[in-house]
This record gives C-alpha cells, sequence and structure tokens, in this order.
C-alpha cells in the first residue's frame, strides 16, 4: 500500500545485479537504477551502516553483564527458568557458572566491559551497550536468518538489502552491499527486492593464490587472448540483439561483460592495503599474529564504507563456546578486540563516526548455567548453551547516545526486566537513523506488503542521542 | 484496503444492563492501583488508541478483559491464577508488557484486584471493529468459481490458428490491432521445444533428421520423440523440485544428511517420464501410504511419494519438540497451499487471511491432519530429531540383490578388520624392534618411519570400519509419511504458538474452494487422504487452473496469470482468462495428462512465433502480454550447465541414484553412535561421474555449497527454503565473470575445441559444426568470415603459446558457450 519505491517486476528482472552493476546500468537506462542515491524520507543522523556479526553467540556473562548470584553460585545448582519440555544437552544439571575473568566500569561512563576487551574498555564512552538484547530462536541458522532478514524460516530479504533498496548505493563504481566473510548465502540475499540490492559476498585475500571474489583469475593464457575472446563474444551477442530489434536484458548482459572484464582488474586494488599508513596497519593489528584476518577484513570495512557502500558486514566467527569456554573466549577476544576497537578509532579519527552507524552483536548469547557434553569435565572446563532471551550487543556512532548502558536482565541473567531491544526493535532503530521509517518500506511480494519488521518493532528512543 | 469479503463490521459494544456494584474501597483501589498501569503499559496496544489493536484484546474497558481477545478472556473474576493477563504479567505463558517484567508489587496488585472481583467502572467508549470472512461472498472471486469450457472464439485471420489455444490468444490480439510476428524458423523452434521439453539442446543428428522430414507430421514426430524421452522427465522433475524444498540436507543446521532424499527425486522424474495422471500424482504425494497397491514396486513407490510433504527445512535442531512440529506443520500445509492451490495458506497460522477468505480454521484443519500424520522422531541422544523413513517393499530379485550386497559388504569388513589386526600385529613388532634397539640411531630411523606409517594406516582402516559398519544396511528406505497412533483435531494455536492453543477445529480443507460438504475422515485417519482426493477433484476450481498456468509458464517464460504461486486477490489477473479455463479443462478432460497437455500447446502456431520484436508490437504492448511474439527466455542454471555438457559431447546419462557421495569417508563427518550431532556431511569427494552428469543429478546442499560445482550459487537456483514456481532471472556481472573464467565454461571449450579438431582437418567444416552444435543452426557467411578472422588474430596472438591452434580454437568455442544466443532459448 505504501511502496517506497515502486518497481515494477519487469524492471525488477532487467535490473543488473550484485552492486558492481551500477555502472552498467547507468548506462543502461539512469531512470531505473535501482541503486541511484536516494534521499530518505525523513532526517537522517547515519548515512551508512557497518556491522560486526560475532557469528556463535559471545557470551554476554563473560563480556558485559556478570551476575553477582552466578558468581556466588559457582558451580551449584539454580533454579531453571526453561519450559520443562525443552530437551537439555549437557546442560541438565544447570549449574551456576561464573564469569571467566574480571568484568569492571570503564570509563567515564562506568560502562562494564570485560578484562578480555581491553581495547573496547579504552573506547567504552563511545559505544552504547545493549543489554536486554532478545531473540526468538536458540539455533544458529534460524537465529542467524532472524538477525539478518527478521524471519527464521521463509526466504526474506537481508537488512542490508532492504537499506540498499531504500537509500541505494552513495558511490556507483561500488555495490552498495558488501558482505566480508559471509556466513551462508542467506543472510545477503535480496529474495524478492531487486537482485541488485543483494551483498556482494567478498573473502580477504590472506594468501597471493586466494581471491576476494570467485572466477576472478581470467582463464585464458594472457589479458590480450581472453579481450580477443571477449571481443568476440560482444560481436555474437551485439548481432543478436540487432537482429531481435533490442534486448533489455541482454544489453544489460553486454554491458556486464565489460564490467565483469574491470572488475579482474579493479578488485584486487580495491581489498589492497598497501596504500594505509603504518600506523594504521598497526592499530588495526594487520600481520600480527592473532588478529591478521579479522584486522584485515575491519579495515577493509572502513576502506569501503569511507567509499560511500551502505551497508558492509564483517562477519568474525569462532564464539560457539559449548565447552571450555574459559579457554576459548580469551582466544576469539585476542583476535577480534583489537580490530574491533581500532574500527572505531579509526572512524572517529576521519570523522566519519558521525555518520556511520556502527552495530556489534551475535545472533544471541549464551546462558547463565553451564555445559558439559561429556558429561565427565570439571566445571572450568565447562562451556555455555545458547541463549536468545536476553544477551548484548552495542552500537556506535550516528545518532547513538554514547557511554549509555540500556537493559537489564534479571539476577541469574536469563530474562530481560528492563529495556528489552528485539531484534525487530534493533532493525527498526537502525533504519530510524537512516532516516527510514520501518513501517513504511515495503516491497509487495505475492500480494502482501512485506517489510524488514514484519509487523513488529519500535524504534528504541532511549539508545538515541 | 480490504477485499469483497471480508465484510467490516462495526458491532456497537453492548453495555452491561447489570452493574455490579463495587464498593469504594474497591473502586479506589482499582483507580490508583491499576488503571494507571493498563493506560501507561496496556492502552498502546490494547485500546482503540492503538493503530492495530493487538491480538484483538481491548484493556480500556471491563468488558474487554472478559471477552478478551485471540487468546480467549483475558481475565475470570475472582481466579488470577486461570487469568491470562496475570500469567502474561508474570511472563509466563505470555510476556506482558513485552519490553519487560512490571515490578512484583504490581503484578501483586493485579492479582489481588482480579481475586476480590476485578471492580472496574469503565465502559467501551469507542465501538468494536470486527473483521469476518464471507466465505459465500468469497466464490465468486473468479479462482474459486468452477473451471468452465469456452467456445473458442472466432479470429479475424481464420486460415492462422493449429489449435483452439491459438484462437483465444488471436482473439485478444485483434482486440488491440495487434499482429502477432512471423512463425520461427525451423531451427530455432526444434532448438526452442527441445530445450523446453527435455532441457537439452538438439544434436546435429536431431537438427539432420527433423530437416529431412519433408512428410507431413514432422513436428509431431519430434515433439512425441521428446516427450517420450528420459530427459523430459529430468527437466520437468526438476521444475517440481522448485515447489518442494528439495534438497539432499534435512535441514540447514550442521549439514545432517537426508540419505534418502534421492528416491523421492527419482519417484518424481519417473512420474513425469512416464505420465502419471496428474490427479494419481497427487493422491500419491500426499497420502501414497495410504493407497492400496497392487504389487512391492507400487506400493514403494506410493511411499516415496510421499517425501513431498517431508523433503524441505526441517529445524531439526529445535530442543523444543511442539515447535519443531507446528513449525514443520506450517511448511507442509504452505507447501500444499503454494504447491496445488496457488494460495498462501501460511498467513492463516496466526489470523485469519487478510486478503484472501481463508481462516484459521481452513489452516488449522489441514494442519490437523498432517499433525496426526508425525514426520519426524527425536534420536536417542542430544537435542536432534531426524526425518521418519521407511522401509521400501523389495520384489524377490530385489531382496536377493540385496542379501547379495549385504554379504558382499560383511565380508569386506570382515577382511578389513583381519588387515587392522595384522596391521597392529606389524606395528607392535616394529615397536619392540625399536626397543632393542636403542643405541643404533641409524635404524631406528627407519624403524620409526616404519612404525608412523603403519599407525596412520591403522587410523585410516579403523576409519573405514567404521563407516563400513555405518552402512551396513543396504535395504531400501525412503522419508515417507504415515498415519500416527492418535489422529484428531487440533486446536487453533493462537498467534501460531502451540502453547496457547485456542479452539479446537474439525480437520477439512479450504472452504472456499469446496464444492459442497468435505467427507468425514473415517474414525483412526488422519485425513490426508481425503485431502488429497479434494485436492485432485475435478471440481476443485484451483489445482486445474494452478497446474497448467505452471506449464504455460514453463513453456512461454510467464504464466496466463503471472504469479504462478499466487492466485489470490492480490495476484495478478489472468490475461487470458478464457483461455487459462480452456487448458485447464482440456487437461482434465484428458485425464490430467501432463504430455498430452504439452504436445498441444507446443504445437499451436503461437508457440512456433518468432521471438523478434516489431514495432507495433512494442508499441502497443511492451510487455508482450498478449504473446505477439514469443518471450526470449535467460536458460536456468540446469540448463545452461546441461547445455555446455551436450554442447562438449561430454554429457553422460544416469539412471538416478544417491546424490551425495557417503560411500566415501571423507565426505562424512563423525558417525559414532554417542555423542550430541547426528553425522553431516561436506561434499569434499564428488564421485567422478558427477562431473559429467544432468545437474538435477548433483546434490543440492543447504548451507555448505559443493566446491566443484558453483554454477546454481550464481544463475538463480532456487533457495530449498522457498517453495516457488518461478526462479528469478538476475542480470549480474558476477555472472559475467562466471561465464569469463569458470572451469565449467573453460573445461568444456577445451573438450569441444578438442573434439572439433580431431573430427575434422578442414576449417570450415570445424566451423560448420561448432555452430551446429552451438547455436544448432547454420553458420552465417559473415559469421563465417568473423570466425576465420578470429582465429589468424588469435594465432598470431598466441604465437608463443605451445599450440596457437588448439589455443585459438579453444578460445573461439569459449566465445560462443559464453554468448547470449547460447545461454538465451529464443
Amino acid at each position: 500500500m505504501h511502496s517506497f519505491h515502486h518497481f515494477s517486476r519487469r524492471q525488477a528482472l532487467c535490473s543488473a545485479a550484485c552492486g558492481f552493476g551500477s555502472l552498467a546500468l547507468a548506462d543502461i537506462a539512469k531512470a531505473m537504477n535501482p541503486l541511484a542515491p536516494r534521499a530518505p524520507g525523513a532526517p537522517a543522523k547515519a548515512s551508512r551502516v557497518i556491522f560486526l556479526f560475532m557469528a556463535g553467540g559471545p557470551s554476554q556473562h563473560d563480556l558485559f553483564d556478570p551476575k553477582d548470584f552466578i558468581r556466588k553460585r559457582h558451580g551449584q545448582p539454580i533454579d531453571s527458568p526453561l519450559r520443562p519440555e525443552v530437551t537439555q544437552v549437557g546442560t541438565e544439571k544447570f549449574l551456576a557458572l561464573g564469569e571467566v575473568a574480571p568484568v569492571r566500569p570503564r570509563g567515564k561512563s562506568g560502562m562494564m566491559i570485560s578484562d578480555l576487551m581491553p581495547h573496547l574498555a579504552s573506547v567504552a564512552d563511545d559505544i552504547c551497550l545493549l543489554r536486554g538484547m532478545n531473540a526468538d530462536n536458540p539455533q544458529h541458522a534460524s537465529a542467524t536468518n532472524q538477525f539478518h532478514t527478521g524471519v527464521f524460516t521463509e526466504v526474506r530479504p537481508s537488512m542490508g538489502s532492504w537499506i540498499s533498496y531504500g537509500l541505494g548505493t552513495e558511490n556507483s563504481n561500488l555495490p552498495s552491499f558488501v558482505t566480508i566473510h559471509a556466513p551462508g548465502v542467506r543472510t545477503y540475499n535480496s529474495s524478492f527486492l531487486p537482485a541488485a540490492h543483494q551483498g556482494t559476498p567478498l573473502t580477504v585475500p590472506l594468501d597471493p593464490n586466494s581471491l576476494p571474489i570467485e572466477n576472478l583469475r581470467n582463464a585464458s593464457k594472457s589479458e590480450s587472448l581472453q579481450r580477443q575472446r571477449l571481443d568476440l563474444t560482444a560481436r555474437l551477442n551485439r548481432r543478436l540483439v540487432g537482429e531481435l530489434e533490442g534486448d533489455r536484458e541482454m544489453e544489460g548482459m553486454i554491458q556486464n561483460m565489460e564490467l565483469a572484464f574491470r572488475m579482474q582488474t579493479t578488485t584486487p586494488g580495491l581489498v589492497d592495503l598497501s596504500g594505509e599508513s603504518r600506523a594504521t596497519l598497526e592499530l588495526y593489528g594487520v600481520n600480527g599474529k592473532e588478529t591478521d584476518k579479522h584486522a584485515r577484513a575491519c579495515l577493509l570495512a572502513r576502506k569501503l564504507s569511507e567509499s560511500g557502500v551502505r551497508f558492509v558486514q564483517v562477519t568474525m566467527d569462532g564464539w560457539d563456546h559449548h565447552g571450555d569456554i574459559a579457554g576459548n573466549i580469551p582466544r576469539l577476544c585476542r583476535q577480534t578486540d583489537q580490530p574491533v576497537a581500532a574500527l572505531l578509532k579509526d572512524l572517529k579519527q576521519r570523522g566519519l563516526l558521525d555518520e556511520t552507524l556502527v552495530i556489534w552483536s551475535g545472533e544471541f548469547g549464551r546462558t547463565p548455567w553451564s555445559q558439559d557434553l561429556s558429561g565427565t569435565a570439571p566445571i572450568s572446563k565447562h562451556g555455555r548453551e545458547h541463549q536468545p532471551e536476553s544477551f548484548c550487543a552495542w552500537m556506535a556512532g550516528a545518532g547513538i547516545r554514547p557511554g549509555f548502558t540500556h537493559g537489564e536482565t534479571d539476577h541469574q541473567g536469563y530474562s530481560v526486566v528492563a529495556g528489552k531491544v528485539h531484534i525487530h526493535d534493533l532493525h527498526a532503530t537502525m533504519l530510524h537513523l537512516l532516516g527510514i521509517d520501518h513501517t513504511r518500506l515495503t516491497w509487495r511480494h505475492l500480494g502482501r506488503d512485506f517489510r524488514l519488521t514484519d509487523v513488529h518493532g519500535s524504534v528504541v528512543r532511549e539508545v538515541l542521542a | 484496503m480490504n477485499s469483497v469479503w471480508l465484510a467490516t463490521i462495526l458491532i456497537p459494544y453492548a453495555q452491561p444492563a447489570d452493574t455490579t456494584a463495587f464498593t469504594k474501597e474497591q473502586t479506589d483501589f482499582f483507580e490508583s492501583r491499576i488503571r494507571p498501569v493498563l493506560v501507561e503499559h496496556c492502552h498502546k496496544c490494547h485500546s482503540p488508541d492503538a493503530a492495530i489493536i493487538k491480538g484483538g484484546l481491548r484493556l480500556d474497558h471491563r468488558d474487554g478483559l472478559l471477552k478478551g481477545g485471540d487468546s480467549g478472556p483475558a481475565a475470570v473474576p475472582g481466579k488470577p491464577d486461570d487469568s491470562l493477563i496475570i500469567k502474561a504479567l508474570r511472563h509466563s505463558e505470555l510476556r506482558m508488557p513485552p519490553k519487560g517484567k512490571l515490578p512484583g508489587q504490581v503484578i501483586r496488585d493485579f492479582e489481588q484486584w482480579i481475586k476480590a472481583g476485578m471492580a472496574d467502572p469503565r465502559r467501551a467508549e469507542k465501538p468494536v471493529e470486527t473483521r469476518k470472512i464471507d466465505i459465500e461472498q468469497g466464490r465468486k472471486f473468479w479462482a474459486f468459481q468452477p473451471v468452465k469450457d469456452p467456445r473458442p472464439p472466432r479470429v479475424s485471420d481464420e486460415a492462422w490458428p493449429l489449435d483452439p489455444i491459438d484462437r483465444f490468444i488471436r482473439q485478444k490480439q485483434d482486440e488491440k490491432g495487434i499482429l502477432p510476428v512471423k512463425d520461427a524458423g525451423k531451427h530455432l523452434w526444434l532448438r526452442r521445444v527441445t530445450i523446453d521439453l527435455t532441457g537439452l539442446p538438439p544434436t546435429p543428428a536431431d537438427i539432420n533428421s527433423f530437416l529431412g522430414d519433408a512428410g507431413p507430421g514432422a513436428r509431431e514426430r519430434v515433439v512425441d520423440r521428446l516427450l517420450a524421452s528420459r530427459a523430459y522427465g529430468e527437466r520437468w522433475a526438476r521444475h517440481w523440485l522448485d515447489l518442494t524444498g528439495y534438497a539432499d540436507m534435512m535441514g540447514t543446521s550442521n549439514n545432517v544428511y537426508a540419505e534418502h532424499a534421492w528416491r523421492y527425486r527419482d519417484y518424481l522424474i519417473g512420474a513425469f517420464h512416464k505420465d502419471k495422471p496428474f490427479n494419481r500424482f497427487i493422491l500419491e504425494q500426499v497420502a501414497g501410504d495410504l493407497l492400496p497397491a497392487g504389487s512391492a514396486l507400487e506400493r514403494a513407490g506410493n511411499i516415496t511419494a510421499t517425501g513431498f510433504l517431508m523433503v524441505g527445512d526441517v529445524e531439526i535442531v529445535e530442543p523444543d519438540k511442539a515447535k519443531m512440529e507446528a513449525d514443520h506443520v506450517d511448511t507442509q500445509v504452505s507447501k500444499i497451499g503454494t504447491a496445488f492451490l496457488g494460495m498462501t495458506l501460511g498467513c492463516a497460522r496466526c489470523h485469519d487471511h487478510k486478503f484472501d477468505p481463508i481462516g484459521l480454521e481452513d489452516y488449522y484443519g489441514i494442519a490437523g491432519m498432517l499433525r496426526s500424520s508425525p514426520s519426524t522422531h527425536k534420536i536417542p541422544f542430544g537435542v536432534w530429531s531426524q526425518l521418519n523413513a521407511t522401509k521400501l517393499p523389495e520384489t524377490a530379485e530385489q531382496a536377493a540383490a540385496r542379501k547379495e550386497a549385504e554379504d558382499g559388504h560383511e565380508r569386506k569388513i570382515v577382511s578389513m578388520v583381519a588387515e587392522r589386526e595384522n596391521l597392529t600385529a606389524k606395528k607392535k613388532a616394529v615397536e619392540s624392534e625399536l626397543a632393542a634397539n636403542k643405541d643404533d640411531d641409524g635404524r631406528r630411523a627407519g624403524l620409526a618411519k616404519q612404525r608412523d606409517d603403519l599407525a596412520e594406516q591403522v587410523r585410516k582402516l579403523a576409519a573405514a570400519i567404521q563407516h563400513a559398519e555405518f552402512f551396513r544396511s543396504k535395504a531400501p528406505m525412503a522419508y515417507a509419511m504415515g498415519d500416527g497412533a492418535n489422529p484428531s483435531d487440533m486446536p487453533i494455536h493462537i498467534r501460531g504458538n502451540p502453547y496457547a492453543p485456542g479452539r479446537v477445529v474439525p480437520r477439512g480443507v479450504v472452504r472456499v474452494a469446496t464444492d459442497g460438504r468435505f467427507p468425514p475422515i473415517p474414525e483412526g485417519q488422519s485425513g490426508r487422504l481425503q485431502l488429497a482426493r479434494w485436492l485432485a477433484d475435478n471440481r476443485n476450481p484451483l489445482t486445474a487452473r494452478v497446474t497448467v498456468n505452471r506449464i504455460w509458464q514453463k513453456l512461454f517464460g510467464e504464466g496466463i496469470v503471472p504469479s504462478v504461486d499466487y492466485f489470490g486477490a492480490r495476484g495478478e489477473q489472468p490475461s487470458h482468462p478464457d483461455l487459462l479455463d480452456h487448458l485447464a479443462f482440456r487437461f482434465m478432460a484428458d485425464g490430467w495428462s501432463q504430455k498430452k497437455l504439452i504436445r498441444a500447446i507446443v504445437l499451436t502456431r503461437t508457440y512456433g512465433l518468432g521471438s523478434a520484436n516489431s514495432q507495433a508490437g512494442l508499441e502497443t504492448d511492451p510487455d508482450n502480454r498478449l504473446l505477439w511474439r514469443m518471450n526470449r527466455v535467460r536458460l536456468d542454471a540446469e540448463a545452461i550447465r546441461d547445455g555446455l555438457l551436450a554442447a562438449s559431447g561430454e554429457l553422460t546419462e544416469s539412471g538416478g541414484g544417491p546424490a551425495l557421495v557417503l560411500e566415501e569417508v571423507e565426505n562424512c563427518g563423525s558417525l559414532a553412535r554417542k555423542g550430541v550431532n547426528p553425522p553431516n556431511y561436506t561434499h569434499r569427494k564428488p564421485r567422478p561421474t558427477q562431473e559429467f552428469q544432468r545437474t538435477i543429478y548433483l546434490p543440492v546442499m543447504r548451507n555448505n555449497p559443493t566446491a566443484d560445482d558453483r554454477i546454481r550459487a550464481f544463475f538463480d537456483f532456487v533457495n530449498p527454503a522457498q517453495i516457488s514456481g518461478q526462479r528469478s532471472r538476475t542480470v549480474a556481472p558476477t555472472q559475467s565473470l562466471f561465464a569469463m573464467n569458470n572451469d565449467l565454461f573453460r573445461k568444456r571449450a577445451k573438450s569441444l575445441a578438442g573434439k572439433l579438431m580431431s573430427r575434422h582437418a578442414a576449417e570450415a567444416a570445424r566451423m560448420e559444426e561448432l555452430w551446429l552444435v552451438v547455436y544448432n543452426r547454420p553458420i552465417t557467411p559473415a559469421e563465417r568470415e568473423e570466425a576465420g578472422r578470429f582465429l589468424r588474430e588469435t594465432r598470431e596472438r598466441a604465437s608463443e603459446a605451445r599450440d596457437a591452434e588448439t589455443t585459438a580454437w579453444i578460445e573461439m568455442c569459449h566465445a560462443l558457450l559464453a554468448s547470449n544466443e547460447f545461454v538465451f532459448r529464443l
């Protein structure tokens, strides 16, 4: 009914897809370019989003929200708040598991952050901690789908795709939505939205043999041979379009082939970090033994965002600590803490944090009680089970109230008692900061007007600056 | 926007005559402790102030609480523990307010207030708006009207139509004053019909035989040959798979493999190949297990067919099994709705459908049948469930062959165990020798290496033995439906929540599409058989229409109803309503034979039109809804890959069978029968033959895509969590990169070049054949000249390469294979 931007299905079919296509589109039909930049419906605080996805579900008890109640009962059984019908595996005893390292007040704000994240602690006054996060599904695949698309089972557009659809791209040489180390196609698919809004998956090349995107290596023995071949294909294609007296889809494909040829040479430059100063590389931890991969990814995220990519996602996985959380979570923190904090510092230094919204979250959190799949391990080797009922995330940058802690969980860190932020609310807030009313960003599909927030969601006013 | 049958009724809210006398003390308590909380925390969603009254519940007056909303009464005066509002405040079954639990004192106030009789002086200030579905009114919508047999109209040029179908098409063109373009040439028609019917291009022999057949009925002979081929079954089975959520994985989590899923795929290929009447096809897929069978083979087929309701994205790792079951039943109901009826039944899981005359009762009527046929079971360890598998009946020969296979397998295990013992003994001997040679360093190094080699061999063998023991049984199994022990009606799940049961609804079908009463379900049966018969009934207004429209879409690129999966009020209108009914009527009259319908359609004048634009057509009907020309269609991922293999001559036939390569130990995750996770699968080591088989035989993964076969990831393969009768058609530069550089294209170009060069010495002959196998038409003089120039220039450029001639031919083959004339069917 209130379609945000109207495209017919036919236009959708003809649109060049996967970001990089915008160049070609500009030539084909300027008027219908789905990636053309658009002013949002309301004043926007943020122009772009960087989403740092901690796949696996980081433990909020160990990082941000420990509980005295649990610490005092470490190793002792506590009452289960769960329905008895829910199957328990390795958690049947409901043993309290205290945090694995001290969590202390930081900065002027006194925000609680673990010793495991000293770099994040140093920028505590720049972030807004959400302790009342809430999702609906305890399984990775479903919860990841919900976090990215708003629903668990159906295939729906990812939030990056919705934002691309709502706002287009600021830089016509780049896609509007890039996802670095994507955890599965459904986290960046555009579903029923035009394919131009699909995320472009990138891999940060850690060695000379890996490619940032697939099929980037010339199949011919030399570039001139390949050029020769593409010229023949192009001539054959143009003759056919001429005989048919026009075909937009085929014309799009002719343009795309040229674009693809250029991508072979330009993409390596896009992911090349050699232009960055030594200080910047060191800030992120590039070449650091444990930090290298995520440092490169975060630095690339800044580069892309700075160049105008609307939605950049960086996925850092390995947070699924069912066992030995005391051994595992410090390692994950060592890998991610410095790169993540560096990204905030770098954005701030460049004056970009004011217009960039940064979000850090897993698909869910973990239980305050322990899990032991072996059934025989000592409590020191236990881990934690998935917990969507409450977990922590943080937001920073454009329009976000810095140094603020929002939301509270009960005595044992299971239920949210105040400041609950459901995934739908997070989505609504993110869109709001981009100047988009989440109830009006819709797409008609199978007769229904779909939204990222389905029929839910409300903007979390408390976290706005 | 309300549809006609969603009557908006304003019900003036009845004011109770008996205003219970409450004491002042009670009223004061309400005013000071209850009303402020209601206003602050509840009215935003549960009063006329709300944009949408959530859950149909109003809390702005006393009767609102008593009447309640979708979940039933919100409060029972005097009984706080039975009052839903208290449960919600306590955050037990429901959680209100959603933002967070209110303080304990507030909840105690509410308990006390209800216990004391719920004193509340408030009256409704605004009437309540209620929407009700009007089934009778709903039946007036075109899609729910009975299928008619419209008379084929007269047209301006009576010599033009070859079939009544052409009359319906031409008549609409006459109305708009559009002329159809000229007929397609023979080569183009043959390529088109061959690709549409089989998913493969015609071979040079097919082309020559058609061109050489000057007699009447040449086209009929081509079509009959194509329809009789197994390739037809392979092509059209894949179309159907798009409507099932099929994958060789059970759910998305952990890559738990669905090892028997391929049997359903093979069943489909056979069903299409043999032209199983579509009404029978429905019966078998929905209730095959309940049908009588004349032989073991027939029974096995019937059971396997119910895989339709089994395959799909099932969240088998969900620890809450009530929720898992409800979600799985939902995918089944939605699948039935989409595939057969073109209705979004899933919408009615939480509320009456907003646009179509389908209510909660319709949804839970069907859901009750499916819930009475459980399709998963919990495994003994961990949180996982698995799909139910049924052992298939075997013929005597099959049983004997299996016995032999199992015996052979046992012998293999025995010999592997013996070998392991042998190696272990050797290792022990080497170890003692090592111990005995403490001082001889030279000798020790050799012995240590020997010991390590042996240890590695033992380790590998142990894994192989575990694998062999795990896959010991060769009994044929299929994922199949079966009626449970206690079939029964089910309650509505309020807001879709299995823990909030509402009233029980009788099992039944979609009322608006039902002619007469639904037959009673015999005691002890799920009702699936009755459901299947209703779906497959000639009087069902939707099934035949939806089905012929799908067939039309596959042949013309666009449906008569363009929204092929949705025939509801918000769907698209049919461009040719009479033609749709003509096809549906004819389909049923021809015994629901898909082949007869397809044969008739592809032999029409309309199907044989050229695909070039005409100025007049573009001006009047730019979207070509009136079919003044044939639509051009980019091939789907399967047709591109299969076509490449056919063109290069490398395509190998397959009789079906498992897609997963479970026989390779390294593809299987841990097979230990204890632990928390069921075994999983990664497609590390494909079967060598898979590279050259048709795409339908390759594994369909949900989350960990196969590394060696990537085309489906780029060319709009339907995500197997989605039920979709029409693929999207994107145009992306990443697709161009794929065609330019991926091995799939490159290897085929190499093979094709090699074939051309070995078969013909002369350049001209090579070119003739290249054009014939890639474009399925002769090369033109201009193209011959262009190709000659390309070869000369490329040879020069590749002069430093070892074999410039081969390089030039590979490049030319690649250029053609990546061109639009190959990846489109015109």
